[in-house]
């Protein structure tokens, strides 16, 4: 058949079997924002698509102190979550400055993570906050913290057969302090130069609990723990910021690209974090 | 070659597409209706908007096979033919469109706008059309048009 196949997966379980009987040739198809446009620009002839849009996989719900949202939510239902407003703001304030309205009507939060661009919005507060993915395979289901997922640019730990179920978010306890910057060409529909997303538990005025992540200045999506860890049982002074800062930018590894220099995002990177640790810290 | 049905503004269509062939090509190519522009084809400009039951997508990196069953409106489906939208009414008297390239997009961002948000502020209209490029108009214009065409339609 020259054209191919086209299979309307009914559950995750089903598309899971799909990729699984056809070999490297099928891909899974969610809101085709990413895949579409590389097809339309020839650098991927589909030959066999498995489509996520009927296999249940589009939803929010929570369970204990945690949100689960399907792979295939588009991003738009999420930003206007009032279960994501109330439960992991963070994420809601990364989306919010994705890409555009359409783009977020059609765009999914398991195709953002899938095509593990290292430049993907979502990956940045969903690192901050300790979120892990739900993967299913022909064999059978997985968890796996989002940390271990990114392998490089476009690469990641997904088997051959197995696709993203569902993305469990921790709930952000109310006393939590969080900020989050994007760092675009323009405001609108532009990818990241450097995106930031800090995450800090403060009792008695110390940190008890700190994340930074970093997007754009790695080829993954970026966890600086060395960096956060700095942070662990001190207060929020002026030294202790400059020095998490540093450490953050050390831990990236940027390229030159047509947004932006490696020598430009490294310094970005810094200056950043230490903007957003000042901004918790006041 | 697959079958894909779809409603395209209240009618029914049964058009043969391929793997690889987008909502744009089945509007343009196959059912001739043109007021979705090809400009980019990267989903970056805007100008292929249409509401895909009633949500503003980009027809031209959405999958023609992923709609099967669904329901699409274009330009030409917003208002009975012979008849004016307030939008439309309002780009005119205000100057919001000279070439028209992106007027449909514009037109259809601004009508899924004022369908969930009948008295936007400026800047949630700024928002609401910050995917959809204009090169020629520029958008102090097309925004005063969207403002005016909600007054419109309140009153
Ligand atoms: C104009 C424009 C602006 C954009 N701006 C941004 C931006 O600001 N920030 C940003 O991060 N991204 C941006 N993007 C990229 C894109 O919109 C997002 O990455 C989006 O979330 C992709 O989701 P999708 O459902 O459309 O993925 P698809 O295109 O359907 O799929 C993408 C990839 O993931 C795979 N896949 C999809 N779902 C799954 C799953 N559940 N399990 C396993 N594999 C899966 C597909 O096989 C494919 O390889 C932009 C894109 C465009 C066109
Ligand atoms: S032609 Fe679709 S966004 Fe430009
Ligand atoms: S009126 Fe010409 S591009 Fe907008």
């Amino acid at each position: 058949m020259a054209e191919g196949e086209f299979f309307r997966a009914a559950s995750p379980q089903e598309a899971a079997g799909l990729l699984a009987q056809h070999g490297g040739s099928a891909r899974v198809l969610a809101g085709g924002t990413d895949l579409m446009v590389a097809v339309n620009k020839r650098m991927f002839k589909p030959q066999v698509i498995i489509y996520l849009g009927d296999a249940g996989m589009s939803g929010i719900s929570q369970e204990g102190d945690a949100l689960l949202i399907g792979a295939a939510t588009p991003l738009s239902v999420i930003q206007a979550s009032p279960l994501v407003a109330d439960k992991t703001p963070l994420l809601a304030a990364a989306i919010k400055q994705m890409a555009s309205p359409a783009i977020r009507n059609a765009g999914t939060i398991g195709g953002n993570l899938a095509n593990a661009s290292p430049a993907a919005d979502t990956a940045t507060p969903l690192l901050a906050l300790g979120a892990s993915l739900k993967l299913v395979g022909a064999k059978g289901e997985r968890e796996v913290p989002l940390a271990e997922f990114f392998t490089g640019p476009g690469q990641s730990v997904l088997g051959a057969d197995e696709i993203i179920a569902q993305v469990k978010v921790p709930a952000q306890p109310a006393e939590a302090k969080w900020a989050y910057r994007k760092v675009g060409k323009r405001k609108a529909q532009s990818l990241s130069v450097v995106s930031v997303a800090v995450y800090c538990s403060i009792s008695g005025g110390q940190v008890s609990g700190a994340a930074i992540a970093l997007g754009a200045v790695a080829p993954t999506p970026l966890l600086a723990q060395d960096a956060a860890g700095l942070l662990q049982g001190k207060t929020l002074d002026e030294a202790t910021i400059a020095a998490a800062a540093k450490a953050a930018a050390e831990a990236t590894s940027p390229i030159d690209d047509a947004r932006g220099t490696a020598w430009y995002r490294k310094r970005a990177s810094e200056a950043v974090v230490k903007q957003l640790l000042t901004e918790l810290a006041g | 070659m697959h079958t894909l049905e779809l409603t395209v503004n209240g009618q029914g269509h049964k058009v043969e597409v391929g793997l690889k062939t987008t909502l744009l090509e089945v509007l343009r190519d196959k059912l001739h209706i043109t007021s979705p522009k090809v400009g980019c084809n990267t989903g970056d400009c805007g100008t292929c908007s249409v509401l895909l039951d009633g949500v503003l997508v980009r027809s031209c990196i959405t999958n023609a096979l992923s709609v099967q069953g669904k329901s699409v409106t274009t330009l030409e489906g917003i208002i009975e033919p012979g008849d004016i939208h307030p939008l439309q009414k309002a780009f005119h008297e205000n100057y919001g469109s000279q070439c028209g390239f992106c007027t449909p997009g514009m037109i259809l961002a601004s009508k899924a706008l004022l369908d969930a948000n009948p008295s936007p502020t400026r800047d949630e209209v700024k928002e609401a059309l910050s995917g959809n490029l204009c090169r020629c108009t520029g958008y102090v214009k097309i925004i005063d048009s969207v403002l005016a065409a909600a007054d419109e339609m309140k009153s």
